[in-house]
């Protein structure tokens, strides 16, 4: 007969393990060949909502901060909102995809998706998932856009008074243009540097972008001090959610969503066209 | 036996022995167009440009290309050129051959044919992307441009193929493999295999196809990696700075982690302006490098003053021929999209980055594999991992062997083998978070977002080949050790 508890928790622990958690109880679970199927996480909560309850101690150990309790939003609704204000009418072209019935911004992804690009590493311990690659993937995509557009640009402000780092936009100095071979592919080549990317993607303007859009109200993280979020690295991780949600319209609905998002929702308002 | 009248043959319009000219021939017909009006073209230069088009063998027999500092070439260009024009404008000095030279240039040429490149970019804009800044910052004259637009592009069609192959891949692993794939070290292998030479100095009378950098002085330390671009962006190391972000790792209370790196460094996941060398003193926003550059930082964190660049190759800094071969393949990369559009990146990036074979199993670095199992099976709701001897052989022996299999229930995850139980146990822990995390969707699920990008593609619904876009598998991400 299997045994009722294992050995190592002792009656008295049992006693308060019990009353503690009447409903899950896995410390009293048995490991080995003859366990039980393994109690399957409640099974009408979402992955997105519950951490993983094998993950869990059931007792805290290590003392609370010293600061206020951090809370994140749970409730769907304000996170669709924000979907619907980033995305706009980008997603309109998603139409004509299997699936999809309507190019709202909440629309596009599954539930599960949703929730994920906005839940960055520090939530929960990582143990919900995060954003990471989906970032990763948003971030390139972003870049790529970011170039192109440049490309398109006005003219940067440069050194009014150096004859030589002139675009081909600049009629006074057509002197030494016919050393340059003009090409209509060309054109606009020389705007594109490291230094107006990075310019445009500073994450200080990003994080701007990012909240003008709700962003910080839906996002799931945990910061370091939850009084000083900026000291916490907020923008970096505004940012980081920015870059994820285009990364998970590239996943879930293809380039051209995700392009078009890019262009119109993140670098027009940051001033590029 | 007739005397062999090489510019009698010459001066009958001949088709040239190299198709991919006959096509570039539009591209030069741009040359003489855009010449600008005010401009005076003398009948010797018109005729000089259009015989040069075609006559390429229209040489003497005495005179052979010659890749070094010779001056040969020098006195061919100038007998057409500038002594016969009226006195212009002070022209910009020329540090790398003129594009009138790429035209001449057998290697150049050759490397276009070699390469199958699309007839549409033209040998001038090659011969341009094998300008290195440090030859000549002017971005006219350079590949800087095409070099961040084809770093873009490689990068991005990279890190999809990485992600919608392997959705469960870590992100440490991640930036190994864009590195593996893309990164300086293989670019630069690419250059050498593709038969592109290095001169030994940059100048006006090299042959325009060779790769032009200015060398760095082996010896002396200056910043590893792209050292070009802290230089040019002053602004950027101290934006990440101050925010709290991009800095090193040695700084005082401050840790590099992985997941701020997406934001702050570059696509391999390292920071932007290089690693500087073991004992390179901390910057500071206060002592920054780039000295009388005021910095009025605006409210968002941007800067306000440009950068200082270098006007002439003496003031710019050398760079490795590595870091110069990567900018060389990503500028045709960057050129190739500008001229023949993103199809044909698409085909450069297919045929040069992901025909290489990467193995990604060597790639993994678990320090408690064990621990890692134990936590993924607990979030996916398996049963607990536990590890069971499968077979043995030599337990007494000097070498014995033992496979251990980790179960979870009934079901084997994973074996491995190991010289002792502890090692076995181990191993097949490892093996088996590599089985999870190299996770592949079967071949015909997996359709990359790009394949659906593009205008027809919008129109239609359907990708290039005819692709139907399907959603790609997301993971939850790895298991945080």
């Amino acid at each position: 007969m299997p045994p009722a508890r294992p050995s190592f928790v002792c009656a008295s622990c049992a006693t308060a393990l019990r009353s503690q958690a009447p409903n899950t109880s896995p410390a009293l679970r048995a490991f080995g060949a003859t366990t039980a199927q393994l109690q399957p996480p409640a099974q009408d909560l979402p992955r997105w909502k519950q951490t993983p309850p094998a993950m869990k101690m059931p007792y805290r150990l290590r003392p609370q901060p010293n600061q206020p309790v951090w809370k994140v939003n749970e409730d769907p609704e304000p996170l669709d909102e924000m979907y619907d204000k980033f995305v706009g009418r980008a997603g309109e072209a998603a139409k004509g995809q299997t699936g999809v019935d309507s190019t709202k911004g909440r629309d596009l992804l599954p539930e599960e998706v949703k929730w994920l690009a906005i839940t960055h590493k520090s939530f929960d311990h990582g143990r919900r998932g995060f954003n990471d690659r989906l970032a990763l993937l948003g971030k390139r995509i972003v870049s790529l856009q970011t170039s192109l557009a440049l490309l398109h640009a006005p003219t940067p402000r440069t050194a009014p008074s150096d004859p030589f780092l002139t675009t081909t936009h600049n009629n006074n100095n057509s002197s030494n243009s016919s050393d340059i071979f003009h090409h209509v592919a060309l054109e606009g080549a020389e705007n594109i540097t490291a230094f107006s990317k990075a310019q445009v993607l500073s994450p200080t303007r990003l994080a701007q972008l990012a909240q003008s859009y709700g962003v910080d109200k839906v996002m799931r993280w945990k910061p370091k001090k939850s009084e000083n979020l900026r000291g916490s690295g907020v923008e970096t991780v505004l940012a980081h959610t920015v870059y994820s949600i285009i990364g998970a319209l590239a996943m879930q609905r293809g380039g051209e969503v995700a392009a078009r998002t890019a262009r119109e929702r993140v670098l027009l308002p940051l001033g590029l066209r | 036996m007739k005397r062999v009248r090489l510019d009698r043959w010459a001066s009958q319009l001949q088709p040239p022995r190299n198709p991919r000219l006959h096509a570039q021939r539009c591209a030069f017909s741009h040359e003489t167009t855009t010449l600008p009006r005010r401009r005076e073209v003398l009948p010797q230069q018109r005729q000089y440009i259009t015989q040069t088009q075609w006559q390429c063998q229209r040489r003497t027999v005495s005179s052979k290309r010659r890749a070094s500092t010779a001056t040969a070439l020098q006195e061919e260009v100038d007998e057409g050129e500038p002594e016969v024009l009226p006195p212009t404008p002070a022209r910009a000095p020329l540090y790398a051959p003129s594009h009138r030279k790429a035209v001449h240039s057998a290697k150049l040429a050759a490397l276009h044919a070699r390469l199958s490149l699309s007839p549409k970019l033209p040998l001038q804009t090659l011969a341009r992307c094998l300008v290195d800044p440090s030859a000549d910052p002017r971005p006219a004259y350079n590949n800087a441009p095409f070099a961040v637009l084809g770093q873009d592009l490689l990068g991005h069609h990279t890190t999809e193929h990485l992600i919608c192959h392997y959705p469960r891949l870590p992100m440490s692993v991640l930036f190994a493999a864009q590195y593996a794939f893309v990164g300086e070290a293989t670019l630069a292998s690419i250059r050498s295999e593709w038969g592109v030479e290095v001169v030994a100095a940059p100048g006006m009378e090299v042959d325009a196809g060779l790769l032009q950098l200015k060398r760095q002085v082996p010896g002396n330390s200056l910043m590893e990696g792209t050292s070009r671009q802290v230089k040019d962006m002053p602004g950027v190391r101290k934006l990440g700075a101050k925010l709290g972000g991009g800095r090193r790792n040695s700084e005082w209370n401050y840790r590099r982690g992985i997941s701020s790196r997406v934001v702050f460094d570059d696509e391999f996941g390292e920071l932007v302006g290089g690693e500087p060398y073991a004992g390179a003193q901390l910057s500071t926003p206060a002592a920054g490098e780039d000295d009388g550059a005021v910095e009025a930082r605006g409210a968002d964190g941007t800067t306000s003053t440009l950068p200082i660049l270098p006007r002439s190759p003496d003031e710019t800094e050398p760079t490795t021929v590595s870091d110069a071969s990567a900018s060389f393949v990503r500028a045709v990369a960057g050129a190739l999209y500008l001229h023949a559009g993103a199809a044909a990146t698409k085909t450069f990036h297919r045929d040069h980055v992901l025909s290489r074979q990467l193995e990604l199993h060597t790639m993994f670095n678990f320090t408690h594999p064990t621990r890692d199992l134990s936590r993924l099976c607990a979030r996916e709701g398996f049963e607990p991992p536990v590890a069971r001897l499968i077979s043995e052989t030599g337990r007494l022996s000097r070498t014995p062997v033992f496979v251990v299999g980790v179960y979870s229930g009934d079901n084997l995850l994973g074996e491995a083998a190991g010289a002792s139980l502890n090692e076995g146990r181990v191993r097949a822990a490892a093996a088996v978070l590599r089985s999870w995390y190299l996770y592949s969707p079967p071949k015909g699920e997996v359709v990359l977002p790009s394949e659906v990008e593009g205008a027809a593609a919008a129109a239609t619904g359907k990708g290039k080949l005819g692709k139907v876009w399907r959603p790609q598998v997301i993971d939850v991400g790895e298991i945080v050790t």
